[in-house]
């Protein structure tokens, strides 16, 4: 099963296993991983799945997938970046096998 | 709060009702008999009775009620702050629902605060995530033709009766893997707890509702199916099995929250489309592009509940000192009409910019029937305006609402050509 490193803002990196088809949120909630809340659960509705994408990952996942999706981190809480992207919008495959993630500290 | 929720005890905190139970901390200027969910102005229009509450009232007020007294939040600010700060603002006990003392359960998840409710939410939260909903489209997409087949020719229906209340329901018995010859019984069950406004008729219908689901449980536990009330009470997260009191407050909870709430939206929406014939044209115009927008505006302009909270500790806000125990009601639908956030609040607009509503509410407990309900909405329009593209509310259709905690039109009558 291919796997996603979740960091938080601390630097602490947790592994786990996120199945294909998955979406990279629900991997972090699933898990217990703190620093993802998705309280919406993937309805495009909360922006509180904020992630950073890693540099070396950012041209495999590609930018936000929707105008929904850009317009929604207009309202995330945490500074957004180019490599910011909404965790639930990005969805597991075999060629995102060790894909990392960087957490803001807070998605209030 | 630490919660034991296989060893449930009801809550400690009194609860307040009326005007001498108005404990000393209140500010008397702060105190307001507001009507809010029974009285004659919110029943007359209840979301436009939500909304001129950003005139009439002060962001933070104490509603002084028979149904009980409590503090009132409205605006959106507010209500992300609170909902997403359960530490301070706790759901332990912040249910309405009356319960036997000597048999007392927690509706679960609602009633658990974190860490805890994870560990429930992840039991069904895939059945009820976007991808799950997403294998019964085609089901309810044939519930909604077949209720459509039985009356389209009739050039009229009672909108509530005859497709409000049968297409939520019967898709959720069918997720549920309850019986659909029972549906009728469950819905008059859930009404009565819902909207009759009297904790006795409250307390019965409690009592068949938790007779039936035990039963229910009993024969799921020895002839499992893919339903969600098997696969709750076969559930062992952690490898440890949940309690009886665990799966039945589980079960109980998503019963009564799966009844009454489409079925509420669904007929604010469709009155309010059988009274503006540009928007139903606006929407049959983009249906194809823009259905996801046009769901969401529609959900934040007839959201249908209310999110109520316990506080945990003392905390003041906006100026105001709220105390330990005392309860907290977000406003949703009001929190939808935060000029602040929505401008021209009442206003029908599809190309708002995205912004975070609360039909569905915010925070840890978020709704986890949200996507189910967006799909439905959804599929009721794309079905409905294929076939029935031109409908208005019958001569002379006087309509009223429907007191209590879920609010929707008692009728409406629809004709079209």
């Amino acid at each position: 099963m291919p796997k996603v490193h979740y960091v938080d803002h601390t630097g602490q990196d947790t592994e786990m296993d996120v199945p294909v088809g998955e979406n990279v949120m629900h991997g972090a909630v699933y898990n217990g991983i703190e620093g993802i809340a998705g309280e919406c659960g993937g309805a495009l509705s909360c922006a509180t799945c904020h992630c950073y994408v890693d540099d070396a990952w950012t041209a495999k996942v590609g930018g936000p997938s929707s105008e929904a999706e850009e317009e929604l981190l207009e309202n995330a809480s945490s500074e957004v970046k180019p490599n910011s992207r909404l965790s639930c919008q990005i969805e597991m495959t075999d060629d995102l096998d060790g894909l990392v993630i960087h957490m803001p500290e807070s998605q209030y | 709060m630490p919660i034991d929720a296989a060893n449930p005890v009801p809550p400690t905190f009194p609860r307040h009702v009326g005007m001498d139970q108005v404990p000393a901390h209140v500010p008397k200027d702060l105190i307001r008999q507001s009507g809010l969910t029974f009285g004659p102005e919110f029943l007359a229009n209840p979301h436009d009775f939500m909304a001129a509450m950003h005139e009439k009232q002060p962001p933070i007020y104490y509603d002084v009620s028979p149904m009980g007294n409590m503090w009132h939040l409205i605006k959106h600010e507010d209500a992300l702050f609170g909902l997403r700060h359960p530490e301070i603002f706790s759901n332990e006990g912040a249910t309405p629902f009356p319960r036997d003392p000597n048999d007392y359960f927690y509706f679960i998840p609602i009633e658990i605060d974190p860490p805890h409710h994870r560990k429930y939410r992840n039991i069904v939260d895939p059945v009820f995530s976007p991808k799950g909903v997403l294998k019964l489209e085609g089901l309810i997409r044939k519930r909604a033709n077949d209720l459509i087949d039985s009356f389209i020719d009739k050039g009229a229906c009672e909108f509530t009766e005859e497709f409000g209340r049968p297409l939520p329901v019967s898709v959720f018995l069918d997720i549920m893997g309850l019986p659909q010859d029972m549906r009728d019984t469950f819905v008059s069950w859930a009404m009565e707890l819902l909207h009759s406004n009297d904790r006795e008729r409250m307390g019965a219908a409690m009592m068949s509702i938790t007779e039936y689901l035990k039963d229910a449980i009993a024969e799921k536990k020895a002839n499992p199916d893919d339903g969600v009330v098997s696969l709750i009470a076969h559930a062992a997260p952690d490898g440890v099995p949940l309690s009886d009191k665990e799966i039945f407050g589980f079960v109980c909870f998503l019963f009564i929250g799966g009844l009454d709430t489409v079925f509420a939206t669904l007929n604010n929406i469709w009155l309010y489309l059988a009274r503006n014939p540009a928007k139903v044209q606006e929407i049959a115009e983009r249906m194809d592009n823009d259905i996801d927008r046009i769901v969401e505006e529609l959900l934040r302009r007839w959201s249908v509940t209310f999110s109520g909270r316990v506080l945990d500790q003392d905390y003041e806000m906006r100026g105001v000192q709220m105390k330990k125990g005392d309860r907290v009601t977000f406003i949703l639908p009001a929190c939808n009409f935060d000029p602040d956030v929505f401008p021209n609040p009442l206003e029908v607009d599809f190309d708002r910019p995205r912004k975070t509503i609360l039909a569905f509410t915010v925070g840890v407990h978020s709704c986890m029937g949200g996507h189910l309900a967006r799909l439905e909405v959804k599929i009721a329009l794309q079905e409905w305006l294929k076939r029935i593209p031109e409908f208005k509310l019958k001569e002379g259709a006087h309509i009223e609402y429907r007191p209590g905690g879920v609010i929707g039109p008692e009728e409406v009558t629809l004709t079209w050509k």
